[in-house]
C-alpha cells in the first residue's frame, strides 16, 4: 500500500513524517494523481523537502514502481561507490564471506560493479513480488483495469511527461547528499559552512533590548550589547595540493573558501604536501614557507580545517626523517607535527576527498591521522558533520 | 482554477503540475534554485494568468514577521491624541484607524483569493520563518493589542522563494511543498530566449546558447544566469552584432561576467588560445 512506499522512501534515507502520509492520502483522494507520472510529482512534492534527497527519491520511486534499479548510466562510477545501496551490498557481501575486505581493492572496478548489479537483479524476485499496491492484476485496488475511481494508471501513455524519462536523466544527482563537492552543489556546501556558529565581541548596542531592560529597571538605564552581525570567526585552511587525489578538488576548495571571505572575518589558506612537517606554505606553489612554530602562534580559538587525502607512505608519517621536502631539518615525525597542531587548535577537523568507506582499505595512514584529527569525507554530509563538530568544540571558547 | 503558463513565461510540465497541486492542496509552495530560474517571476505569472491580485513581501533580515501581518502606528495615535486628528477622518478612540495591514494581512482580509509572494524568505532569521508559517498554516493571526483574530476569508495562493543563502529549518520545510527548480537545460533555454526575442534567428540563438553554457562550465566565481544571457543577447541585437563569438572573443562580455576577477580570468583564457 501507500504506506509501504513511504517506508521504502524512509529506508532510502528520506525523512518521512506521519503528516506526509496523511497529506498524500488526502491528495490521492482528491484525484491529484490520476496517473503514475503525476503521482511521481505529487509524492515528491509532499515527501521530499530538500534537494539533496531528490536523487534518492527518484531512484526509490523507480525501484518501487517500475522495478528498475539504476543501471550503468550513472555519471561516474565514483557516485555508485558512494551510494548507500552499494555500501550496504558491500557490507553484506563481506559479512557473507563472498568478498574479502583486504582483497576488495584488488578486484578491478568493472568486475566489482558487475557483481553488484547481478546481486541486485537476483534480488528482484523477492523484492518486487506480490503485494505492491500497484499492479496489473491481483487484489490491489489500484490496478490498470480496476474500477477504482482514484486509481493509479499502470503503463499506457501518460498525457504528461514520463516520470521514468525524468528519472533516467538523473538531474539531481549532483545535489545528492552523498556526492562529493563540485560546482553544482557548491551552494549547498556553502550553506552548510555558514552554519559555523558566530563568534565575536558583543559590542553593538541592542536598542530594543536596552529599552526593555531599562523599563524593567524602573527607568534606570541598562545598556545591553549584542554581537556584531559580522562573524568574527577565524578560519585557518590547510590544503594538501600535492597528491593526485586532491587535484580535482584544489580549485573548488579555494573557490569555496574564497566565497566565505565575506561572511567570516578572516580566512587564511596554507598549503602542504602529503603531511605537515616543520613548515606550512603560504602560496600554492609551496615556495614561500611559514615555520610551524609561527603557525602555532596563531590564536588557538581559530577553526582549523585541513583538507587532504592523508594517504602517504607510512614512513612519511612515522619516521622523523621521513620528510620529503629536504630543506626541512625538523627532527620530529609528521605525526607529531599533526599532534601539535591538534593540541594547539582545539577546534580542528580534517576533510578527506577519499570517501569514508574506503579509508580502511585505501591506506593505513588515514586511520592514524583520523586518530589525531576528527575526520570527515569531502561530501555534503561530511561537511555538515564537520561543521557540527566544530560548533560543538567551539563551545569551550565561549564561556558566556 | 488551473494555471498553465503564460505567453511570457516558459513553464515545464513538471512545474505546471506542481503549481496546480499546491493550489489545490492550499499549501505554501517553496521554490528554491539558482538565481535566474524564474522563481519570483512565477508568482507574478500565476497572478496574471489567473487574474488574481498580488500581495508581495520582499523579505529583509530585520523582519520579525509581525509587520507582514499588521503594524500598529502608536506614534500617529499619540500625536492625534495630543494634537487632534484634524481632517484626516481618524478617530483616536478607534484603534482600527491606526492599524495598517501588511501583505499577509491584506491577503487575508480581501474578499477575493490573492497570490501572496514571500520573496527571499531565507533573508529573515529562523524564528521569523517559524512564526510566519504558523500564520500561513492556520490562515489567521492575532492583533495582540486588541486580541482580535484575523481569519483569512479566502486562503491566498502562497509562493515562497529562497535563494538558499541560509539553510531553512526543518519544521519550516515540513510545512511547505518544496520544489527545487533546476537550471534550465539548453533546450529549455532556447524556449525562454524565444519568448523574449521572438524574431531571433536559429543560428544566432544556438550559437549564443553554446557560448553561454561553455562559460557556465568554467569555474567562474559568479556564473552567468538567465538574466545575464537575456541582457547579453539584447546588447548584441541592439548593436547589430552578427555573431556571438569569433575566435573565442565574446562581445559585451561584461554583461555576462560581473566580477572583475572573472573578467580578468576570461581575458587570460582568450589570450592563451
Amino acid at each position: 500500500m501507500l504506506v509501504s512506499f513511504l517506508y521504502h522512501l524512509k529506508n532510502r534515507g528520506i525523512p518521512i513524517s506521519v503528516k506526509y502520509a496523511m497529506e498524500l492520502v488526502e491528495a490521492v483522494q482528491r484525484g491529484l494523481a490520476p496517473d503514475l507520472q503525476r503521482f511521481f510529482i505529487l509524492a515528491r512534492l509532499i515527501c521530499v523537502k530538500k534537494v539533496e534527497h531528490y536523487d534518492a527519491y527518484e531512484q526509490a520511486f523507480a525501484s518501487f514502481f517500475l522495478g528498475k534499479e539504476f543501471k550503468g548510466d550513472l555519471k561516474k562510477e565514483f557516485d555508485i561507490l558512494n551510494s548507500p545501496l552499494f555500501n550496504s551490498w558491500l557490507k553484506r557481501e563481506i559479512e557473507k564471506g563472498n568478498l574479502n575486505r583486504s582483497s576488495i581493492h584488488k578486484i578491478p572496478l568493472p568486475e566489482l560493479l558487475e557483481r553488484f548489479w547481478n546481486t541486485l537483479l537476483e534480488q528482484k524476485g523477492e523484492h518486487h513480488g506480490g503485494h505492491r499496491w500497484i499492479g496489473t492484476g491481483g487484489t490491489s485496488p489500484f490496478g490498470h483495469s480496476g474500477n477504482s475511481a482514484v486509481g493509479v494508471r499502470v503503463g499506457g501513455e501518460g498525457t504528461h511527461f514520463s516520470a521514468l524519462k525524468v528519472i533516467e536523466k538523473r538531474r539531481y544527482i549532483d545535489y545528492a547528499s552523498g556526492s562529493s563537492i563540485r560546482m553544482e552543489n557548491l551552494g549547498q556546501v556553502l550553506q552548510a559552512l555558514k552554519n559555523l556558529a558566530p563568534v565575536g565581541p558583543e559590542t553593538e548596542l541592542d536598542v530594543e533590548e536596552t529599552i526593555y531592560r531599562t523599563a524593567k529597571n524602573g527607568g534606570e538605564i541598562e545598556l545591553y550589547f549584542k554581537r556584531e552581525l559580522r562573524n568574527k570567526l577565524r578560519i585557518l585552511l590547510l590544503l594538501d595540493n600535492g597528491g593526485y587525489s586532491m587535484t580535482p578538488y584544489t580549485n573548488l576548495v579555494s573557490l569555496l573558501f574564497g566565497k566565505l571571505r565575506h561572511i567570516f572575518e578572516d580566512v587564511e589558506t596554507f598549503y602542504f604536501h602529503n603531511c605537515i612537517y616543520g613548515y606550512v606554505y603560504i602560496n600554492p606553489e609551496r615556495t614561500r614557507s611559514l615555520p610551524l612554530q609561527d603557525f602555532l602562534s596563531k590564536e588557538p580559538d581559530s577553526r582549523v580545517i585541513i583538507i587532504g587525502d592523508a594517504n602517504m607512505a607510512p614512513t612519511e608519517l612515522f619516521l622523523s626523517d621521513g620528510a620529503i621536502d629536504w630543506e626541512t631539518n625538523e627532527r620530529i615525525t609528521g605525526l607529531e607535527c599533526l599532534q601539535k597542531i591538534a593540541e594547539h587548535f582545539k577546534c580542528s577537523v580534517w576533510l578527506n576527498p577519499i570517501p569514508k568507506f574506503k579509508w580502511k582499505s585505501q591506506s593505513p595512514t588515514i586511520e592514524s591521522v583520523a586518530r589525531v584529527f576528527h575526520m570527515e569525507d569531502l561530501t555534503l554530509d561530511g561537511i555538515k558533520n564537520a561543521v557540527e563538530y566544530l560548533n560543538e568544540r567551539g563551545k569551550i571558547y565561549s564561556k558566556n | 482554477m488551473y494555471f498553465s503558463g503564460t505567453d511570457r513565461y516558459y513553464l515545464t510540465r513538471e512545474l505546471e503540475e506542481i503549481v496546480n497541486i499546491a493550489i489545490q492542496m492550499e499549501k505554501p509552495l517553496l521554490l528554491t534554485g539558482e538565481a535566474g530560474t524564474g522563481k519570483t517571476q512565477l508568482a507574478f505569472e500565476i497572478a496574471r494568468s489567473l487574474r488574481l491580485k498580488m500581495e508581495e513581501a520582499r523579505c529583509k533580515s530585520t523582519f520579525r514577521g509581525e509587520e507582514l501581518c499588521y503594524v500598529y502606528d502608536t506614534v500617529l495615535r499619540l500625536n492625534d491624541s495630543r494634537f487632534g486628528s484634524g481632517e484626516s477622518g481618524r478617530d483616536v478612540n478607534n484603534i482600527w484607524d491606526y492599524l495598517r495591514f501588511g501583505p499577509i494581512g491584506r491577503a487575508f482580509l480581501a474578499e477575493d483569493r490573492r497570490v501572496l509572494l514571500l520573496d527571499e524568505i531565507d533573508k529573515t532569521d529562523s524564528d521569523t520563518q517559524d512564526n510566519l508559517l504558523d500564520v500561513l498554516e492556520d490562515g489567521s493571526f492575532i492583533i495582540r493589542e486588541i486580541n482580535h483574530k484575523v481569519v483569512a476569508k479566502k486562503r491566498p495562493i502562497i509562493i515562497i522563494t529562497s535563494n538558499a543563502k541560509r539553510e531553512l529549518s526543518d519544521p519550516f520545510l515540513r510545512r511547505c511543498f518544496c520544489h527545487h527548480i533546476p537550471f534550465p537545460s539548453p533546450e529549455e533555454m532556447a524556449h525562454i530566449i524565444r519568448l523574449h526575442f521572438p524574431d531571433i534567428t536559429d543560428e544566432f540563438l544556438f550559437q549564443s546558447i553554446d557560448v553561454f553554457y561553455d562559460l557556465r562550465a568554467k569555474n567562474f566565481e559568479k556564473l552567468p544566469a538567465t538574466a545575464e544571457l537575456i541582457d547579453w543577447i539584447g546588447a548584441m541585437k541592439s548593436s547589430g552584432c552578427q555573431s556571438p563569438s569569433r575566435d573565442g572573443k565574446i562581445p559585451y562580455v561584461g554583461t555576462l561576467l560581473k566580477r572583475t576577477r572573472d573578467i580578468i580570468k576570461f581575458r587570460n583564457m582568450v589570450a592563451r588560445k
